[in-house]
């Protein structure tokens, strides 16, 4: 276990705070105080999970998102100030996997941590998926569209796992929350609605006229049978 | 309420009112006119026709010289059929004489003759062939011989005939002509107040820079003047009140996210406070576990402080699905560790809306529930024409009427002493969320029986609707 995360907030007493609630949680945690520092730190030594203030002084932590997202599949935890600004949608858009509201309650902090840790190591395993043009390791954690490696995340690759292990069938935001995120109830559909954008942006041959990962109205989403 | 008057009634009312006097003075003045004249002429036209039978008797007189022998009578009237303007007849003792033969014995009236015959000039109206006549008659002294003339009035009825028609036709193009300008000026006077009457409705729809124009210097002027005073005054305080209320809404949310960062550092402490309460000294435990729990109620209201500034702000988005209200809420009792505690009796509603507003509403409602009712509830789901229903009910002591009207203001508390675990905010959120899912929430409750929530969804989409899930989706598709 002995996991390493990188908490990027700039007020010392969250910051503190959070550091000694992820270390009582058998984490390894190391801190930044702004967005430079953090992008610094991320790519002198490689981390686990990273936790993402907002707001930031330097470097904001939209930005950092970005910065991180374009050479990495690490899981990164946002945490936003109001749950329904625009800050946790763009964050989710630039590539965040989770986000948690300040004023937050530890125990919810340390779970969704454990959940993005788990859905980036357990890799769901089994044997290989084939759907459309697209090859799907679940052991391996790749997926090829004709021999080609696609960069998706570790929430993005759970999501696209799920689906294809069923085509198919309709899953309802709920029960993906589920599956993916580990919420056990009505956590923000939000989560799903953007990943599953973000999955068709790297999986589908024309995202505006989705063919593998198609909407049900009002229930939820599907992939398709085979082409 | 506007009470609606039709356009134009009041201004019917003065018109005819108008054409009313102007038909009865002047009718009165011409019914007079007409009677007097007519009068003077009828008098006139009787000493006219006295004087001329005096005169004919005392020609006749000389004529006659006491005989009353055919041959003169002949003679006489003869005299007379020269004269014009009237016609004889003569009553002798032999046969009847006449000037004309339209008239004999019989066209004259018994009154005059008895009258004749006693000596007397006497007259009357008579009608004969359908024209009017005045006979006049008398003895022809000192013979008996009778005398009646007969005078055509004829030429005079034709004159009253043509007054009354003047007068007739003048009334009437009088009442015509008061009528409208009767219309005319009243829809003159009337038209401040039409204007007026607009811009008060305007005012009332919020459109507060609404003006009168001030055209005149006569007494609507003035009211137009006095109605612009009172119109910028009332402008000048409600831009004064919505900016204060803005203040201080952006104060609450100012305050509510400047408490976050730190009530963030002490949540944090307080839960790894939480996590070693056992290690600590036995004197320190009781007031670590206390600040522990109080930090978690503050956090709370800090959290509830921020919704509500947020509904404020009016800055929500409703973004709904399809909802099946029974397994939102079983799910809701579980997730809340409240399966015991509530009990749920549901119908099988599935509505179109926002399902984590929803949630938000129930949960603070059954929270209200459980805290101020004896610790059980009861809740019902059902539906109601066009409304889905949710019933959140109690066996608590029940709210006093008084009370009953404030329970969603915010920071309310029925008893000022008792200081429950609540924040005071939750009912007001729930309000909140309700007006935003296009529904409401009423409050009924017995004192000593309970008390019970209802909230109403409509089971169609909201009107006030943000953008659904799916919508959003084939939106962001598109992007």
């Amino acid at each position: 276990m002995d996991e390493r995360v990188l908490v990027v907030e700039d007020d010392p007493s969250i910051r503190e705070v959070v550091t000694l609630g992820l270390r009582a949680a058998n984490l390894s945690v190391e801190t930044a105080a702004d967005g430079r520092e953090a992008l610094t730190r991320f790519r002198a030594e490689p981390y686990d999970l990273v936790v993402l203030d907002v707001m930031l002084p330097e470097l904001d932590g939209l930005e950092v998102c970005r910065e991180i997202r374009r050479g990495s599949r690490v899981p990164i935890l946002m945490l936003s100030a109001r749950s329904d600004t625009l800050d946790v949608v763009v964050g989710l858009e630039l590539g965040a996997d989770d986000y948690v509201t300040k004023p937050f309650e530890m125990a919810e902090l340390v779970a969704r941590v454990r959940a993005a840790l788990r859905r980036a190591h357990d890799r769901p395993d089994g044997e290989m998926l084939r759907v459309g043009d697209l090859e799907i390791d679940p052991d391996g954690f790749r997926v090829t569209r004709d021999g080609a490696e696609l960069q998706l995340t570790a929430t993005e690759f759970r999501l696209l796992v799920e689906l294809a292990r069923r085509p198919g069938q309709v899953f309802t935001r709920e029960l993906l929350l589920q599956r993916v995120w580990g919420y056990e109830y009505l956590g923000d559909s939000r989560l799903v609605d953007i990943a599953v954008q973000r999955l068709r942006a790297k999986v589908d041959a024309e995202p505006d006229r989705p063919r593998l990962i198609t909407t049900v109205r009002g229930v939820g989403f599907r992939l398709e049978r085979g082409r | 309420m506007r009470r609606i008057v039709p356009a134009g009634r009041l201004r019917r009312r003065l018109a005819v009112t108008f054409a009313l006097v102007a038909a009865l003075s002047t009718g009165a003045l011409a019914l007079g006119t007409y009677l007097v004249v007519r009068d003077s002429r009828l008098d006139d036209s009787v000493a006219g026709a006295l004087a001329q039978a005096r005169t004919n008797l005392v020609l006749a007189g000389t004529v006659l010289q006491g005989s009353s022998a055919s041959q003169d009578v002949s003679d006489l009237l003869v005299l007379y059929a020269r004269r014009p303007g009237f016609e004889t007849v003569a009553l002798a003792s032999g046969p009847a004489f006449s000037t004309s033969f339209t008239f004999g014995t019989v066209q004259i009236p018994a009154g005059v003759q008895g009258l004749v015959r006693s000596g007397d000039l006497a007259y009357e109206r008579v009608e004969i062939a359908g024209l009017p006549y005045l006979v006049a008659g008398g003895q022809v002294p000192p013979s008996r011989t009778e005398l009646y003339f007969f005078f055509s009035e004829e030429a005079l009825h034709d004159d009253l005939a043509q007054l009354r028609t003047i007068l007739l036709v003048g009334w009437v193009v009088v009442v015509v002509l008061s009528a409208a300008a009767g219309a005319l000026v009243a829809r003159r006077v009337l038209r401040p107040v039409a204007q007026a009457s607009e811009a008060a409705h305007s005012l009332a729809e919020g459109l507060l820079e609404t003006r009168l124009p001030v055209d005149a210097d006569d007494e609507f002027g003035a009211w137009a003047t006095s109605f612009n005073e009172m119109a910028e005054a009332l402008e000048e305080k409600i831009r004064a009140l919505s900016e204060a209320q803005a203040r201080e809404r952006r104060f609450t949310a100012d305050v509510a996210h400047e408490l976050r960062t730190p009530l963030t550092a002490l949540a944090g402490e307080a839960s790894l406070l939480g996590n070693h309460l056992d290690r600590m000294p036995p004197e320190a435990q009781r007031p670590a576990q206390m600040l522990v729990d109080d930090i978690e109620r503050l956090r709370r209201l800090v959290e509830e402080l921020m919704e509500i500034s947020r509904l404020d702000a009016g800055s929500e988005d409703v973004r709904t699905e399809p909802v099946d209200l029974g397994s939102l809420l079983a799910g809701l009792l579980r997730s809340r560790g409240w399966e015991t505690s509530v009990s749920l009796r549901a119908n099988d509603v599935v509505l179109e809306t926002d399902p984590r507003r929803v949630e938000r509403i129930l949960s603070n409602l059954i929270e209200n529930a459980l805290a101020h009712g004896g610790h059980d509830a009861a809740v019902h789901i059902g539906r109601n024409g066009t409304d889905a229903l949710v019933e959140v009910s109690d066996l608590g002591p029940g709210i006093a009427p008084e009370h009953l009207p404030h329970v969603f203001d915010r920071f309310y508390k029925a008893d000022p002493a008792r200081t429950g675990g609540g924040s005071g905010l939750g009912l007001a959120i729930a309000l909140e969320h309700a007006r935003l899912l296009g529904g409401r929430i009423d409050a009924s409750s017995e004192v000593g029986a309970g008390s019970r929530f209802t909230l109403r969804l409509p089971v169609a989409k909201p009107l006030r609707a943000g953008t659904d899930a799916d919508e959003r989706e084939s939106q962001d598709e598109r992007r």
